[in-house]
């Protein structure tokens, strides 16, 4: 009995009908991580809790939605008693005295999380390769980027290690990473899962959410990851649906929003034909095409460029060396113990965005830009409300492309800021998107986003949950998995 | 963007650009802000700044202490500590 590439329903039954045992589960993810080390998805490992909670789900079979479903957690949710780096050499060695309320959600209903997993320092970056840990490599080709900031959630999950993983999105740090690996992530409605216990990068944009094989495993986690938390201000106080509730609605009538002010002329044709073949399936099963302007779209890089720097900045002045993670050795005078262990403790990425945050924020700056960015991030979040009065779902390629090679864009911020392109509106306008792979380009998965509006995650899953029983582009695996 | 920026702007961030980073830093921060400035393409004269996606107040609880002491828990973890306090290199001569 083997457990890769299992999803989290096909677990739930193996475990229900006694064919695998909880312990063996576990012992068989930690084979796993080690036969592929070479990926480096995972920063820290949680093996001996792991297999103490397994072996009392043996003892004690539960009837927890995730009881004994092992799970990789993103390196940036705080968990307690268990090293939490977010991927920096600033955190290098801090173990939090507490628990991010959506860990806590995930373990309270029987999950067990396994290690944390490998991103961007901060969640800052779309490949990974500003992890002080290393690059992560994409399971679908060593030498290409996973996609960031959850690239090492979405390389655990795509390899077939773990069937689902937590992660965290503020442009786009689930869905670009679940596209690069081929697997399925969602970003709920902003305040819908608490920001308690995750370690802020931009806080009026980050949002945590599950990615796996399937839209169903999505609706599986979200159902559980949702709450309102009173220690979380801008966590929601709205009744939480059950995800899975609608999965199967049939689509007939449903109208799927195609963005005509997007120019996809300079993608390659490979990527919109992949695309067009998506909105083909969905018109077979009974979904109407329509086409919706957002007239400002081109506008939210910069947007976001401007809106999470500023945040970042502020958020990251906390990392002073004082109260907790690493502490320069060289350090005279309190000025100094900031400025060292700043300087040695950041990567350059998070340096470039505090440094820009600190300008767009500063004297003579605010309105030029900061303000201004806000004005333009209303005028994205009206495109939306506008468009969401006709429409079910927004439909858009998740990426400009397939995986790229690391090192390909290293030395110029602006390409890597416009891989984002298709995923930073949702962010800048709090809305729920999910992608999900529907195609290959050169035996490399690509992603199809569905953006759905304010509170509507169920929608996003119906339509993607639809798709993938009528195709079998999530059921890939790639090759030279151990 | 120029040198005075940076500099003035690395020291409200409390980070030392290295020498050798400086030019490229200098660079990469004018193509930022370049590419940020294409929104002045946009007339916002009339525009309410959106501040966070949610524009909702924050839900308001009754004024009763529920934090509890974490004082020991959050001591361990600081780089340097004595039982009360976090430590920090002398500041008044």
């Amino acid at each position: 009995m083997t457990i890769k590439y299992k999803s989290v329903k096909e677990f739930k039954e193996m475990i229900s009908q006694k064919e695998i045992s909880n312990k063996e589960i576990i012992q068989e993810v930690f084979n796993l991580i080690d036969d592929n080390k070479g990926l480096n998805a995972f920063i820290t490992l949680n093996e001996e809790n792991s297999i103490k909670k397994a072996e009392y789900f043996d003892n004690n079979p539960s009837e927890l939605s995730l009881a004994g479903i092992p799970i990789a957690q993103k390196d940036l949710f705080c968990t307690k008693g268990l090293r939490t780096t977010c991927a920096s050499n600033i955190l290098n060695n801090f173990v939090p005295p507490y628990t991010a309320t959506v860990i806590e959600n995930l373990e309270n209903a029987g999950c067990i999380s396994v290690g944390k997993t490998n991103m961007d320092e901060f969640a800052m970056g779309s490949s990974n390769e500003t992890s002080f840990f290393g690059n992560v490599h994409n399971p679908w080709g060593e030498n290409l980027v996973p996609g960031g900031s959850s690239g090492g959630a979405a390389a655990a999950v795509a390899a077939g290690i773990v069937p689902a993983a937590s992660g965290t999105d503020t442009g786009g740090s689930i869905r670009q990473p679940a596209s690069l690996c081929g697997i399925t992530g969602i970003k709920p409605t902003y305040g819908r899962i608490s920001r308690w216990g995750m370690i802020a990068f931009a806080s009026s944009l980050d949002q945590a959410g599950p990615m796996a094989r399937t839209a169903e495993d999505c609706a599986i986690l979200l159902n559980e990851m949702c709450s309102h938390d009173e220690k979380d201000t801008t966590s929601l106080d709205e009744t939480v649906p059950n995800f899975q509730e609608n999965l199967n609605k049939p689509l007939k009538g449903k109208k799927i929003g195609i963005v005509k002010d997007l120019d996809l002329s300079n993608l390659d044709n490979d990527v919109v034909e992949v695309f067009e073949n998506s909105l083909k399936e969905f018109q077979s099963l009974g979904a109407d095409l329509v086409d919706i302007s957002l007239p400002n779209l081109a506008l939210s890089v910069p947007t976001y460029y401007v809106v999470a720097p500023a945040e970042c900045s502020s958020n990251l002045s906390r990392f002073d060396g004082v109260k907790f993670g690493r502490r320069s050795e060289h350090t005279k005078d309190l000025e100094e113990l900031y400025v060292n262990t700043r300087s040695e403790g950041f990567g350059d990425e998070v340096k470039r965005r505090i440094l820009i945050g600190s300008y767009v924020l500063s004297a003579g700056y605010y309105d030029a830009y900061y303000k201004k960015a806000q004005q333009v991030r209303r005028l994205i979040k009206n495109d939306f409300e506008n468009a969401f009065s006709n429409v079910d779902v927004i439909m858009t390629p998740t990426t400009r492309g397939p995986a790229f090679e690391i090192g390909s864009k290293g030395n110029d911020p602006i390409q890597m800021y416009l891989e984002d392109l298709f995923t930073i509106s949702a962010n800048l306008a709090g809305l729920p998107a999910l992608s999900l792979p529907n195609g290959f380009i050169d035996n490399k998965p690509i992603g199809l986003q569905i953006i759905g509006n304010f509170l509507d995650e169920s929608s996003i899953l119906n339509f993607a949950h639809m798709y993938q029983s009528e195709t079998n582009w999530h059921m890939h695996t790639p090759e030279g998995i151990k | 963007m120029d040198k005075k920026t940076v500099t003035t702007i690395s020291y409200l961030s409390r980070l030392k650009i290295d020498d050798e980073k400086e030019e490229k830093i200098i660079e990469d921060l004018d193509n930022i802000i370049k590419f940020v400035d294409q929104l002045n393409i946009i007339d916002t004269s009339d525009v309410a700044p959106l501040t966070n996606p949610l524009e909702k107040t924050a839900k308001t609880r009754k004024d009763i202490v529920t934090a509890k002491n974490l004082k020991k828990d959050l001591l361990e973890v600081a780089p340097s500590s004595n039982d009360d306090y976090f430590l920090v290199p002398r500041v008044v001569e």
